[in-house]
């Protein structure tokens, strides 16, 4: 049974991050503290979006998360501007930014392929042939695992249990669940993603496919 | 679905994430009612008589852990526990993703019986669709009158938020979900105080999951009574069990606590392919003990799995057939552990770390007999020594397979150290191979 | 012992006594049991429970308990030894190990290394791990002053969890998570703040250090030698680490009254500055125009020449730094020896005296741990991280551990504003105003509910009043506890104060006093709630109130604040200055203030060292004295200064580095003492007497300056032979000082002892000071608006702005660049972007400075950093609030001349 390697990666970036852990400060810089409204611009709509949030909680710093992944959105991945924009607007350092950005896996601390494609490697997956989906993923999208295919067209990872060992094995494509996936699969699904096809139509929606108890949807999947 | 249900009873019928649907089927009825004829007393009541535990993980009374809140004038919170990020485990996806209300009725019961008037449900980043659905019905819902100010007209009011994740199993542990929801990093904090007293903000904070949450419109409907005929004494109501690995039929299966694992494994899961046999399963997600096929016949309950040396925790099995080496799966849980250590505590951080390093020497080849002994005492040297319970998490079911494995681990120990010294051999290397430990030695040649 | 809260605990067997609630592992410690640990530091706030280190059985609870996250309770059975709790902590060590690379002997902590320690004591002995350990690169810089070693951190979270829940810079954070978890910045910036060097006292490895330390010595090559840092008022207890009568490191002396063990990076790495190569350590006389080294004879004959050829008509003006011996030596020269009243310690004209005293009452006195307790903290017209660094950390702990109500009223910006319940930016000029319209809105915020009791406000009696009072009385004792002096009287002063006040606020709309000041009134209402709802305040405020013209008037209001918030109750209210000096409370009880002598007695007046100034040039003033002092680049218009000591025939200075006025005018220059070297006290602005010690020798030919003092005072004929040693001055400031009286090295000791809390000096103080009283209210005045192209500008300190970081290499970097702060709305009206060359001009000076637009600055007004050495603003200044005239440097001056 294969193993999965490629998972010792944490989230964040080794790049990005190596510049200060093999170079040490940039000891000329300024520090980095709460930006001046003058200093950064942010983009009108990602301004309003992390504004709502903050409104939703009774502390504004509840609205980190959704205030990252929206500018993960608008910008792609969390770039250093993307990470001052939500500093000016929420009132706090980068460094705090930062460091929440390099705790959670979704957060894309470097700059990524336009789809996103986690595919699930863990146990149950595991049991069920996730290695050669991952595999024919790398392949069909040209992306390595864990990187982003050259054509900035894809973004694959290898993932931890996505909540779908029901359809194992499966992946999140673009925030769709699909599964249980064929290595043949990848490859309609790349050229779904690459000719602009929307990524909710993509492969058939095979989850929920009927009532659970009567299920008999994996019988003849013998191994 | 064996019979009788609770939580799956309409759960395939279509539209049911549309409110319309839902009241249709008596949706909301368990709101009306707690408003309209209980206080908050009567609700904590029924709650706590139905014996309803919790279904994240750790089992605890439901109404008696929302009983904990202190009454009065302090703002209080209620959290959702729908991080779901357990391996293995996908009911709250399901229950989530078909009955959205469900779950919203079951947060506003659970609110007004413990005092609360902010809610949260904080759904694991990944769950980006079921997220979608829970904003929708939420807006349909609050539409209605059944979220907001004076739910329905009455004295109560709550708003409810659906907080996104973005991608870390340990913010599925209570306090570290209150961090993550706080803006911070997920680490779990030490407890006490408990959440209960001290949570969110420093609040009295209630903490549920989504399968807990969403059994409590039924029991205010039908009444303790009614919920304690399914079950056992101890466990009783329904549980929505995710079983996956090697069966024929992976699913979400609501079954009544105390049926026989087998009923589960090979009744409703179909039971491993043609022509394999259960090897190990886990029956409570990957955080629990491995068991065997002779614990088959157990009852599905919270106490006969501890019994066994394991737990339910999150009621997912997970199955596994004799064609799989013990070893790819402990180093892939290992794996997932350390991955997903918060990094916070000592034990937990080292630990998962060491543990996976000395995992990949035993599956390369590199280990030797002693590894086995230092793997099985680092494993005891992390349980009950962390913060919280995900080392522990990673120690017992590691050690569960040693335990039950022992010798599966030194044969493959023998192997790999075999495969690798007759690949070194075929690259001309002067070495032969003990017989006894499989571990490569100088050629006699060389010592001569 | 019947002390309440205390209860009796189990701890290996033996019974131990400790208060209930207490973390188990200081508990056990009474017991003389010792739990190791790494991650618990209370100062750092609530424990994390982290490193897993101190965990210890308890009887009836299953699991092993954090000792450093278990309060104790009444008959609790802890046990610290047994075979389980020791597997543990082999455990606990062995997993620590596992990435640590074990490289102590090139590792700086060695030696002093809580790791080392505790794995000698608590740990396993061996390690079964054999795989590759985590790599990083070598220590790297984090800073320029401070070097990281990831592999040997060992993620006990003190240094992040400083960052962010005490200096609240949130600038080092963790970074990734799980085993590859690190501390690091954003973008790899440096860690650049206030307090980052406390972050290497509280790693417990070799992974933070000291950039300047590193290398420099072995634990068992040092002494540590305990004194009292004195750059800033704070005054944080220190120990300097010497090596070789060399002092290589500034380390924390934890008092807990006075500094909480905290330490800014100025006191941190400014002993750089003691054994700079430019220090003067030698006498210098004038000969030919230029300073040359002199004997110490030749300097001490003619500075008594050139002092006794001026005699009255001599001036002297004392810096803060000055210790309240030689402050005390120097106004008996002046006074006794010269015959000139003429001393003087502060800038911005007179101090009236019985302001002084009033303020200086030791039942308005709260000390700095006071502020702990504060249910509300106002902070008047001082920035406390730039001026008195450590109480901005105290009042942030205030805050987020205490839940203090922080309210600000200040003109300029300040570091704590994001933490004030208030912010009440007033006009620069117009305190005396704000403190007025404070004062009604009290009165209004009261009116409604009436009293609670507890607090006294014009018009209304306290019930604690004496017998007899009079419902206009505010009953303010000046005896108090303190037994004996003034008796309450007939509180003739009392009622007319109150009354007085009474009818000026009657007089005066909040509205009106408001738009003087140039707040809102609904803000100064907020502003009253806050302090009328909290049980007890404490009032921290700048010596810049009492600058200037309205000085006087603003210290009267203040005073009046102080009773209409009944600051005087003493149940841990009352009044904190921040001073410019770092003695500046000592000096001034030492005499060294026009018009006040020794113990705050009248005296005659004299000239303040403004008058001085003004009065030498014209030409009247012969000679100078600056203990410490540079007037040109310290204090107001520095045009004038220059004009005074040029016109001065004799200038005496004593200085560690020659500054622009030692250079340029002084005729006989003594090299001063540094801070290590110095041997005497000084007077924390909370009135708590602290001794310095020396630490090293006397480099080069420097002596000790009380010992110079008092040479100059024999030469000039008083007889202070008997003064032999420090000690021996403190002892005669003992008899003849009476707020000292008694004083003695011993009673000090240590940790400081405060006067406002010593019998003796609070009967003293009854005689001097007398009974509270209100003010004569004055009309308060506004400050004129700002027309087209003008702005209102104010100077406010810098940290970083003090000739020891420019003399300490490893701080030079933090040297600030003037900079001119403006309200951005301002900005873009006067046509001027961040980063643009800007002039500022008023009465025909310019200078030269670079724009930087700030949210936080009140429209209209704009800022200018003090005492900076080159485009200092106090070429602008002239002693009060002024219009300047802004406008980008490229373009054409408002006015129309081209400025040059
Ligand atoms: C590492 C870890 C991960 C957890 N993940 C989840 C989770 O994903 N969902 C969940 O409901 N509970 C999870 N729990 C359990 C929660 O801490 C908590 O016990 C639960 O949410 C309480 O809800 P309940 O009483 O309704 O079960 C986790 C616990 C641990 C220690
Ligand atoms: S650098 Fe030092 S203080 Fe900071 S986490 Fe590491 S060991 Fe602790
Ligand atoms: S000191 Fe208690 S866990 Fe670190």
């Amino acid at each position: 049974m294969s193993k999965f390697d490629h998972l010792r990666g944490v989230p964040g970036s080794a790049n990005r991050l190596a510049a200060q852990v093999w170079d040490g400060a940039k000891v000329g810089a300024p520090p980095a503290e709460v930006p001046e409204p003058d200093e950064i611009d942010v983009p009108a709509e990602l301004r309003a979006t992390i504004e709502h949030h903050m409104s939703l909680y009774p502390d504004r710093h509840s609205a980190v998360l959704p205030a990252l992944s929206a500018a993960q959105r608008l910008h792609g991945w969390l770039s250093e501007e993307a990470i001052l924009q939500v500093a000016m607007v929420m009132r706090v350092t980068p460094a705090y930014l930062e460091s929440i950005a390099t705790f959670y896996d979704m957060l894309e601390l470097e700059p990524v392929g336009r789809h996103t494609i986690y595919v699930c490697t863990n146990i149950s997956c595991q049991l069920r042939g996730a290695r050669e989906v991952l595999d024919a993923f790398a392949e069909a999208t040209g992306s390595p695992i864990n990187g982003s295919s050259p054509d900035g067209q894809f973004r694959l990872r290898a993932f931890e249990c996505l909540g779908g060992c029901d359809m194992a094995p499966m992946a999140s494509i673009e925030g769709h669940y699909r599964g249980p996936l064929q290595p043949g699969d990848a490859r309609a699904a790349a050229a779904h993603l690459r000719g602009g096809g929307e990524p909710g139509d993509l492969l058939p929606d095979r989850k929920f496919v009927g009532d659970y108890g009567r299920r008999v949807a994996a019988e003849e999947e013998t191994p | 679905m064996n019979g009788r249900g609770i939580l799956f009873t309409h759960i395939d019928e279509p539209g049911l994430q549309r409110l319309e649907v839902y009241e249709r089927l008596g949706g909301y009825g368990g709101l009306r009612k707690a408003l309209a004829e209980m206080n908050q007393e009567d609700v904590l009541k029924e709650l706590e008589a139905s014996g309803l535990r919790g279904r994240g993980g750790a089992g605890f009374s439901m109404g008696k852990k929302a009983s904990f809140l202190p009454h009065g004038g302090v703002e209080k919170y209620l959290c959702c526990n729908a991080d779901e990020s357990e391996p293995g485990t996908f009911k709250d996806r399901e229950l989530m993703h078909k009955n959205p209300h469900q779950l919203i009725e079951g947060v506003l019961i659970a609110a007004f019986a413990a005092g609360t008037s902010h809610a949260f449900i904080y759904i694991r980043g990944e769950y980006e669709e079921e997220a979608d659905i829970l904003d929708a019905a939420l807006s349909e819902a609050r539409a209605h009158g059944y979220v907001g100010d004076h739910v329905l007209g009455s004295g109560f009011s709550c708003s409810l938020v659906v907080h996104r994740g973005a991608g870390a199993y340990i913010c599925g542990e209570e306090t570290a979900l209150l961090d993550s929801l706080e803006g911070k990093r997920g680490n779990p904090r030490l407890k006490p105080p408990f959440p209960a007293n001290q949570g969110l903000y420093q609040g009295p904070t209630l903490i549920n999951n989504v399968e807990t949450l969403s059994n409590t419109p039924h029991i205010i409907v039908n009444g303790a009574d009614w919920f304690r005929s399914f079950g056992t004494e101890k466990s009783p109501g329904t549980k929505v069990v995710s079983v996956s690995g090697n069966v024929k039929r992976p699913g979400n299966y609501e079954v009544e606590l105390g049926i026989p694992a087998r009923d589960i494994v090979y009744g409703l899961a179909g039971g491993p392919y043609p022509g394999a046999s259960v090897k190990a399963w886990f029956p409570g997600g990957s955080s629990a003990p491995v068991l065997t096929a002779e614990h088959l016949d157990l009852p599905y309950d919270f106490e006969s799995m501890q019994q066994a040396g394991s737990m339910l925790g999150s009621g997912a099995i997970i199955v596994i057939d004799e064609t799989v080496p013990i070893v790819a799966v402990a180093l892939r849980l290992a794996e997932f552990y350390r991955h997903e250590s918060c990094g916070k505590c000592v034990p937990c951080r080292e630990g998962t770390n060491w543990t996976v390093k000395m995992l990949e020497r035993i599956d390369s080849g590199e280990a030797t007999p002693m590894d086995l002994d230092v793997m099985a005492s680092v494993q005891e040297n992390i349980i009950g020594n962390c913060l919280c319970v995900l080392g522990d998490s990673m120690a017992m079911p590691v050690g569960s397979m040693i335990k039950h494995f022992r010798g599966e681990f030194e044969e493959h120990m023998k192997q790999a150290a075999r495969r690798q010294a007759d690949e070194r051999v075929g690259e001309g290397a002067a070495i032969s191979i003990s017989e006894e430990t499989g571990l490569a030695v100088p050629a006699k040649s060389e010592v001569a | 012992m019947a002390d309440a809260g205390w209860i009796t605990f189990t701890v290996d067997g033996r019974e131990v006594r400790a208060p209930e609630g207490e973390w188990l592992v200081d508990a056990v410690k009474r017991g003389d049991v010792e739990v190791p640990f790494f991650c618990y530091e209370p100062k750092l706030g609530p424990p994390v429970g982290a490193c897993r280190m101190c965990l210890v059985e308890i009887e009836g609870i299953p699991k092993l308990q954090t000792s450093c996250s278990t309060p104790v309770k009444d008959g609790m059975v802890v046990y610290t030894q047994t075979d389980r709790v020791r597997h543990a902590q082999n455990a606990v060590v062995e997993f620590l190990l596992v990435n640590h690379p074990l490289d102590c002997p090139v590792c700086d902590k060695g030696g002093e290394c809580p790791l080392q320690d505790i794995s000698f004591g608590w740990g396993p002995g061996r390690s079964r791990f054999h795989d590759d350990k985590r790599n990083f690169p070598k220590p790297i810089a984090l800073s320029p002053l401070v070097a990281i070693d990831r592999e040997r951190c060992i993620l006990c979270y003190r240094c992040v969890r400083f960052s962010q829940e005490v200096a609240e810079d949130y600038q080092l954070t963790f970074l990734e998570r799980g085993d590859h978890t690190f501390v690091g910045t954003f973008d790899g910036r440096p860690y650049v703040a206030p307090f980052t060097g406390n972050v290497i006292e509280l790693c417990p490895v070799g992974a933070l250090t000291s950039t300047s330390y590193r290398f420099r010595a072995r634990p068992w090559d040092i002494a540590n030698s305990g004194s009292v840092c004195t750059l800033c008022p704070s005054q944080c207890n220190i120990a300097f680490t010497v090596r070789d009568d060399r002092v290589e490191r500034v380390v924390a002396r934890d008092n807990k009254a006075v500094d909480d063990g905290w330490l800014c990076d100025k006191g941190r790495f400014g002993y750089q500055s003691i054994a700079a190569a430019e220090r003067v350590t030698q006498p210098l006389v004038r000969d030919g125009g230029k300073l040359r080294p002199a004997t110490w004879e030749r300097a001490l004959e003619a500075a008594a020449e050139g002092l006794r050829k001026a005699g009255a008509a001599s001036a002297a003006v004392v810096g803060g730094q000055t210790t309240n011996e030689e402050g005390y030596l120097l106004q008996r020269i002046f006074r006794e020896g010269l015959g000139s009243p003429d001393v003087d310690s502060r800038d911005g004209g007179r101090l009236d005296p019985a302001a002084a005293r009033f303020l200086s009452h030791p039942d308005l006195a709260a000390s700095v741990a006071d502020i702990d307790g504060a249910a509300c903290v106002l902070v008047i017209e001082t920035d406390p991280m730039n001026e008195a660094p450590i109480t901005d950390l105290r009042l942030r702990k205030a805050v987020r551990r205490f839940g203090s109500r922080l309210v600000i009223a200040a003109s300029t910006p300040t570091a704590l504003d994001a933490g004030a319940v208030e912010r009440l930016a007033f006009a620069p000029g117009t305190a005396e105003a704000l403190l007025r319209a404070l004062q009604k809105a009290l009165l209004e915020t009261d009116e409604p509910e009436g009293s609670d009791g507890a607090e006294s406000r014009p018009g209304e009696p306290r019930e604690d009043a004496a017998p007899g009072a009079t419902p206009h009385e505010h009953p303010g004792t000046p005896d108090g506890d303190g037994g004996g002096g003034g008796d309450g009287g007939d509180g003739e002063a009392g009622i007319e104060g109150q009354s007085r006040l009474a009818t000026f606020l009657a007089e005066h709309s909040l509205e009106r006093l408001a738009e003087i000041a140039e707040v809102e009134a609904e803000d100064l209402r907020d502003a009253a709630a806050h302090l009328t709802a909290a049980e007890n305040v404490v009032v921290l405020w700048g010596e810049r109130l009492g600058h200037g013209e309205r000085g006087p008037a603003t210290l009267g209001a203040l005073g009046d604040l102080a009773l209409v918030l009944g600051l005087d109750a003493g149940d841990g209210s009352g009044l904190i200055e921040v001073p410019a000096g770092t003695n500046a409370r000592g000096l001034r009880e030492m005499g060294c203030v026009a018009g006040l002598g020794p113990g705050l007695a009248d005296t005659d007046p004299g000239r303040c060292a403004t008058e001085a100034r003004d009065f030498g040039a014209g030409g009247a003033t012969h000679a100078f004295y600056l203990l410490h002092s540079d007037p040109i680049r310290d204090l107001a218009e520095r045009e004038r200064w220059e004009q005074a000591l040029g016109a001065a025939s004799f200038v005496i200075a004593h200085e560690q580095f020659l500054g622009e006025s030692a250079s340029r005018h002084a005729d006989v220059v003594f090299p001063a003492e540094s801070y290590a070297e110095k041997e005497g006290t000084v007077t924390h602005p909370d009135g708590r007497l602290q001794r310095l010690r020396p630490a090293i020798g006397h480099p080069g030919e420097v002596r000790r300056e009380w010992q110079v003092l008092a040479d100059i005072g024999n030469r000039l004929g008083l007889d202070l032979a008997h003064h032999v040693t420090a000690a021996a001055v403190l002892g005669e400031i003992a008899e003849r000082v009476p707020l000292y009286r008694g004083v003695t090295p011993e009673e000090i000791g240590g940790r400081g002892v405060r006067w406002p809390e010593r019998q003796q000096s609070r009967t003293a103080a009854a005689e001097v000071i007398g009974r509270l009283a209100f003010s004569a209210p004055g009309e308060p005045i506004g400050v004129p608006r700002p027309g087209d192209g003008e702005l209102r500008l104010a100077t406010a300190r810098d940290i970083w702005a003090a000739p020891e970081i420019e003399h300490s290499p490893s701080l030079e970097f933090l040297r600030p660049r003037q900079r001119l702060l403006l309200n951005p709305a301002d900005a873009d009206r006067l046509g001027i972007r961040r980063g643009d060359p800007v002039r500022v001009a008023s009465n025909g000076t310019i200078l030269e400075t670079e724009a930087n637009p700030r949210e936080a600055v009140k429209p209209g007004t704009c800022h200018l950093i003090e005492r900076t050495p080159e485009q200092n603003p106090n070429m602008l200044m002239n002693g009060g609030p002024v219009l300047v005239r802004v406008w980008p440097a490229g373009a054409k001056a408002p006015d129309g001349s081209r400025a040059g």
